[in-house]
């Protein structure tokens, strides 16, 4: 099953709009290093391509990235998900839902879509091991409903990977 | 050898005698400095917007080999101009080759950054220069926070102040039924002290305050945000003589208002348009009122505990009294200003989609 669920349906902000405009032009001029913008006219969803750091486990494979934005963004966290097929990593479920503090709890303003990209490949590229996490079977049971990863209470504990 | 060597020791001498406490000495001989170079803004911290802490590292050949040059911490600095600062420091080390420069080096920085000495880049919530030009050819002002040097489009970080502002209100609310006065302490705390949202260093909400009184939100506000009334404050509030008390006021205002009679701060010159907002260490007045204001209130719960770092508690009684017309007055702005409150209300926390049962 594929998470589909957004955070929010409630239409973008007039400032959450302008911030996402800016940061999109910023996108084209200089994308992150590893990724595409899949062009659609939905300012709100946006489907990022990543392909694997050369050197890591997982080089040359493509995964695709979901990030939908709340009303209020940047004050509150985009929901980022990798779609289905979700790569094989101890912080990330066969839901796509990604295990990482800056999506939750530590989330600031002053981040974009950009240093979130940025940091989810720094977290591909340092796994040694390509598994799923202990809890994965029980953690997308609860999540069936296509609940949203916002709503999990994370435990960040491994700042390795 | 040995004559040398003196004079390189005379001359780490007087690289301490010019930049005194600003110069650490790691190691005598062969010289390893960490010197901390501002801009030359005559001392006054709110004209700075960049310095540096260089290290400056020799080995037994210097000044035959020229010094290791780096940067051990610093402010306001991007990459770029981190960059440029070393590169051309090097330069000038090669060019003064076999002299002795450790002095010659930190004027050098000096320069640089006296040079550098304005904000660059974007703000980082809006993500539009910082130094924005309008139609009008004047500039949005911004502020920058003292523990970092980040800056930010003074408009773009109040709004920001005001979200987290009502998230603590909110997560208030729903955990009201233990809050102790320990926790209220603890969420105090958390109300006066911030991270940066760009480096998460922390800051004091005083480094903010000032701005809010400037951004053309009433004083009275931020701290209108914070106030927590228990239910007796709220039913007193509420009841039928405070009700008829308030329309009478109203009513006067307005009389006066129409009357021109009302001296009123005349909020759309507060902030014009490029005005520069120093970030000044000292509180303003209405700061240190709003943080009085503050501590008082939280009083009805924990009367013992919060009087500790206010030193004018001995007129507490007339200070009540005070409180509570200023929160009339309140209550009055709230009226005059509706343009306040939706610009408030704006950002709360919307629930999230909640799952299917």
């Amino acid at each position: 099953m594929t998470s589909t669920s957004s955070p929010s349906r409630k239409a973008l902000s007039k400032i959450a709009c302008n911030r996402l405009q800016k940061e999109l032009v910023e996108w084209q001029v200089s994308p992150p290093a590893g990724f595409k913008h899949k062009v659609t006219d939905n300012l709100q969803r946006w489907v990022v391509e990543v392909v694997g750091a050369p050197g890591t486990l997982y080089a040359s494979e493509t995964y695709q990235l979901q990030v939908d934005f709340p009303e209020h963004y940047p004050m509150e966290a985009p929901q980022v998900i990798f779609l289905h097929p979700a790569p094989l990593h101890p912080h990330i479920y066969s839901n796509g839902h990604i295990c990482l503090d800056i999506l939750y709890d530590s989330w600031s303003p002053a981040m974009t879509v950009s240093s979130v990209c940025i940091s989810i490949l720094s977290m591909l590229s340092s796994s040694t091991v390509k598994q799923r996490p202990a809890d994965n079977d029980r953690y997308v049971k609860n999540c069936r409903n296509g609940r949203s990863p916002k709503e999990t209470r994370w435990w960040f504990h491994d700042d390795k990977v | 050898m040995a004559a040398e060597e003196q004079e390189v020791r005379m001359e780490v001498e007087a690289v301490q005698a010019v930049y005194g406490d600003d110069c650490e000495i790691i190691h005598d001989f062969p010289p390893h400095l960490h010197v901390h170079i501002t801009p030359r803004t005559a001392d006054d911290s709110s004209q700075q917007f960049v310095e540096a802490i260089l290290g400056i590292l020799c080995d037994a050949q210097y000044p035959q080999k020229p010094p290791h040059v780096h940067i051990v911490d610093s402010k306001g600095l991007d990459e770029n101009r981190e960059k440029h600062l070393i590169t051309t420091i090097e330069n000038k080390a090669k060019e003064l080759s076999s002299c002795l420069m450790l002095v010659a080096l930190c004027e050098e920085a000096v320069e640089l950054l006296s040079d550098m000495n304005h904000p660059e880049g974007n703000c980082p919530f809006c993500l539009y220069p910082l130094l924005v030009e309008d139609q009008s050819g004047t500039f949005a002002p911004f502020m920058k926070l003292m523990s970092c040097y980040h800056c930010f489009h003074s408009e773009c970080i109040i709004r920001w102040w005001k979200w987290l502002q009502n998230e603590i209100i909110d997560s208030k609310q729903c955990d009201s039924t233990i809050s102790t006065s320990a926790g209220n302490q603890r969420e105090m705390e958390q109300q006066q002290q911030q991270n940066c949202p760009v480096c998460r260093k922390l800051f004091d909400a005083k480094d903010i305050e000032h701005i809010l009184d400037y951004a053309g939100t009433n004083s009275s506000q931020p701290t209108d945000v914070i106030v927590e009334m228990d239910g007796d404050e709220r039913k007193f509030l509420e009841c039928e003589s405070e009700n008829n008390r308030r329309q009478q006021f109203e009513s006067l205002l307005k009389l006066q208002q129409e009357n021109s009679g009302l001296i009123e701060p005349r909020k759309e010159i507060v902030v014009v348009p490029g005005m520069y907002l120093p970030t000044t260490v000292m509180p303003t007045l209405a700061a240190i009122d709003a943080a009085d204001e503050q501590h008082l209130d939280s009083g009805s719960t924990a009367p013992e505990a919060v009087d500790l770092n206010i030193p004018s508690n001995k007129a507490t009684t007339s200070k009540h009294r005070d409180m509570n017309t200023r929160r009339k007055n309140r209550n009055h702005s709230s009226r005059r200003q509706p343009n306040v409150y939706p610009n408030r209300t704006q950002w709360i926390k919307k629930e999230a989609v909640s799952s299917d049962p």
